[in-house]
């Protein structure tokens, strides 16, 4: 009706005002076009976002709620009688920080977050407890007990000796034991310790849970600069380009010349004695580490193929150099039965077992295979599209792009790929997220993934 | 360009439209004004500053507009995402709806900028002028400021572009015919490739 009267007016067809003219107040009638401009130019300008708006830092959710994991208490304990509890997230969410989230890692059933901040509060953990694998909780009901399951991000505390100088560079988790790397001060290891893995001696029958011990590793050849967690294994990488090891060794996944379990964080040999390594992943019982180089080196579970171009045998103790021929090798990451390199091109290779990536026919390969880059969003259309980083969570694969865009595939465990549905994904598919997603980490059933916004 | 069948050519109209190929636009905006129409002969709806916009931001809102309509590309073409086929097809680019969708976009790019004014150039599928026309508003919203459509033009329709295209001067029986007879082999090849 508004329109109409527009073109009315524009036409200048005028209104029979005669007899209506009795001196009371005058309807307003269609305007002019003048008498439009000038509206228009007196309309107040509204400003939503000043010259230089800084781009705020988002951190987002997705899998499997009921552990606590995604740190959202409303979908275990609802906040409203009439409510249900959420048992998965199945599309990103956004997760209230207090800081800048730096780095973020997901266990199984569990995540911590951290952030380079010099305030003291610097790791929050969320998710399960029992193995004081986010430290001691202490319950509000009582004094002496520590929560089994933290459904917020709760702050971590740590036995820092300078808590407002030292800086937390980067967090690892595993099934049941978690790592802090800080800058001036050592790794922190906390939860299980049965085999080790949090690099002090075993203590026969000792009680994981509401225990209060963060143990401080110190000694290695120089400052450690990685840590990552395995299943039951910690590895740590150090300045010179030296990989240790502790944990449980039975798949050889220490790389240390045996199958026992080592509770002192030990220097690796093999073939990457003397190798200057820049990265190390695992996350399952396989390793892989990267060396300056582009070489890659793989031990540990070799049962599902991931190390059988150079070996039969399923089990691999030792570093071994894997002769591939698909480039100069940037980074790897390993899953629970497959692995992802990218090469320097922007090339990503898989090869293993389980939902590689290249379709419902490929299931295993001992040979890494390439993904075709027109899956991530390369066409003739946006030549430059290159994928930036490669995660791998236990059935999962990640892949972010130089656009920001996060691509997942593999086996869609409760929700955990994040793509909305609850099907098995056979090849790279992109999450929608609403913002530039700078980095992502994945765990079993649920992934954490910081985001910075577009504006 | 707009496509005009004569004859016997009315029949091929009816196959092209079931070969779903993409129309390409070049779309004209202008930041600062929202209104309802989201065109610029509109009603006023809200003034906004733009100062903050630069050609970066923009290209980042793009790529992620490609993103998503790339995912609804796969998802409305009704085909079972586990085969081997659906791979296959996903790694050619070849995947695209061939019945009734709503409307998207495959490609997104901007070719000038000069605030208040841009020009985009997009690639979409099952469009109407209102839904470019919403693009560009939506693109103002997530810049934090707010655009309005001055110009839209549609410069390819399937296998027809700019180029097959006749000028108003040209409309005469001669022309007309060389254009049917250069057109015809284009047709021909596009129909028998996708119809099969």
């Amino acid at each position: 009706a508004v329109a109409a009267a527009m073109w009315g007016a524009l036409r200048g067809v005028r209104r029979p005002a005669a007899a209506l003219r009795r001196g009371l107040a005058k309807a307003a009638g269609p305007r002019s076009i003048r008498q439009l401009r000038e509206a228009e130019e007196a309309a107040p300008v509204f400003q939503y976002v000043g010259k230089a708006p800084k781009r705020k830092d988002r951190v987002f959710v997705w899998g499997f709620c009921y552990s606590g994991a995604l740190g959202v208490p409303s979908f275990v304990k609802p906040d409203a009688g009439w409510k249900k509890p959420r048992r998965i997230q199945p599309t990103p969410y956004r997760l209230e920080t207090a800081e800048k989230i730096s780095s973020a890692a997901c266990g199984y059933g569990f995540t911590l977050l951290s952030s380079n901040t010099t305030n003291i509060t610097k790791v929050w953990g969320m998710g399960l407890n029992k193995d004081s694998q986010l430290g001691f909780q202490r319950s509000r009901r009582d004094q002496i007990k520590s929560y089994e399951y933290v459904l917020e991000p709760s702050p971590i505390p740590l036995p820092l000796e300078k808590p407002q100088q030292t800086r937390v560079l980067q967090v690892s988790c595993g099934r049941a034991h978690s790592l802090i790397l800080t800058d001036s001060e050592g790794v922190f290891t906390m939860g299980n310790n049965s085999y080790g893995q949090c690099g002090r001696k075993v203590v026969e029958d000792e009680t994981y849970s509401e225990s209060h011990l963060i143990h401080q590793l110190k000694e290695f050849d120089s400052r450690v600069v990685q840590v990552v967690c395995g299943q039951d294994h910690s590895l740590f990488r150090t300045k010179k380009g030296a990989v240790y090891a502790c944990g449980w060794g039975a798949d050889g996944q220490t790389g240390l010349g045996h199958y026992n379990i080592t509770s002192v964080p030990t220097k690796l040999h093999g073939d990457i004695a003397g190798v200057n390594i820049i990265q190390v992943s695992s996350y399952g019982d396989c390793c892989l580490a990267v060396s300056d180089e582009g070489d890659v080196f793989g031990w540990g579970n070799s049962e599902y193929l991931q190390l059988a171009s150079v070996t039969e045998t399923t089990q691999v103790n030792v570093p071994r150099h894997l002769p591939f021929k698909i480039g100069k090798i940037k980074e790897a990451a390993c899953g629970g039965t497959g692995n992802i390199v990218l090469t320097e091109e922007g090339n990503v290779f898989v090869w293993g077992y389980g939902i590689l990536g290249k379709g419902p026919n490929l299931t295993e390969t001992a040979v890494p295979e390439m993904i075709p880059p027109s899956l991530f969003g390369w066409s003739d259309f946006n030549p430059d599209v290159r994928v930036a980083h490669v995660r791998c969570g236990l059935s999962q694969f990640a892949a972010l792009t130089n656009r920001g865009e996060l691509f997942v595939w593999g086996k869609n465990l409760r929700g955990c790929l994040g793509t909305g549905r609850m099907e098995d994904q056979y090849f790279p598919w992109r999450v929608t997220v609403p913002g530039e997603v700078v980095d992502v980490a994945c765990g079993v059933d649920h992934m954490v993934s910081m985001v910075k916004s577009f504006t | 360009v707009s496509v005009l069948g004569v004859g016997h050519g009315n029949k091929l109209l009816t196959d092209l439209y079931n070969c779903h190929l993409t129309k390409v636009y070049t779309v004209g905006g202008l930041f600062g004004k929202a209104t309802d129409d989201f065109s610029d002969t509109g009603k006023l709806v809200e003034k906004t500053t733009f100062d903050h916009i630069t050609r970066e931001k923009l290209e980042r809102i793009l790529a992620v507009i490609q993103g998503i309509n790339h995912k609804a590309l796969l998802m409305h073409s009704n085909i079972d995402m586990k085969t081997q086929e659906a791979y296959e097809l996903a790694v050619k680019g070849l995947i695209r709806p061939m019945g009734k969708s709503p409307p998207i976009i495959t490609a997104i790019r901007c070719l000038q900028f000069a605030l208040p004014e841009f020009q985009l150039e997009i690639h979409c599928l099952h469009e109407t002028q209102q839904y470019l026309r919403k693009i560009v508003h939506e693109i103002g919203l997530e810049l934090k400021s707010s655009a309005v459509c001055t110009q839209v033009r549609r410069i390819r329709d399937g296998v027809f572009t700019l180029d097959d295209a006749l000028l108003r001067t040209q409309w005469n029986l001669q022309s007309i015919q060389n254009a049917i007879w250069d057109c015809q082999l284009k047709v021909k090849t596009e129909l028998e490739k996708t119809l099969g």
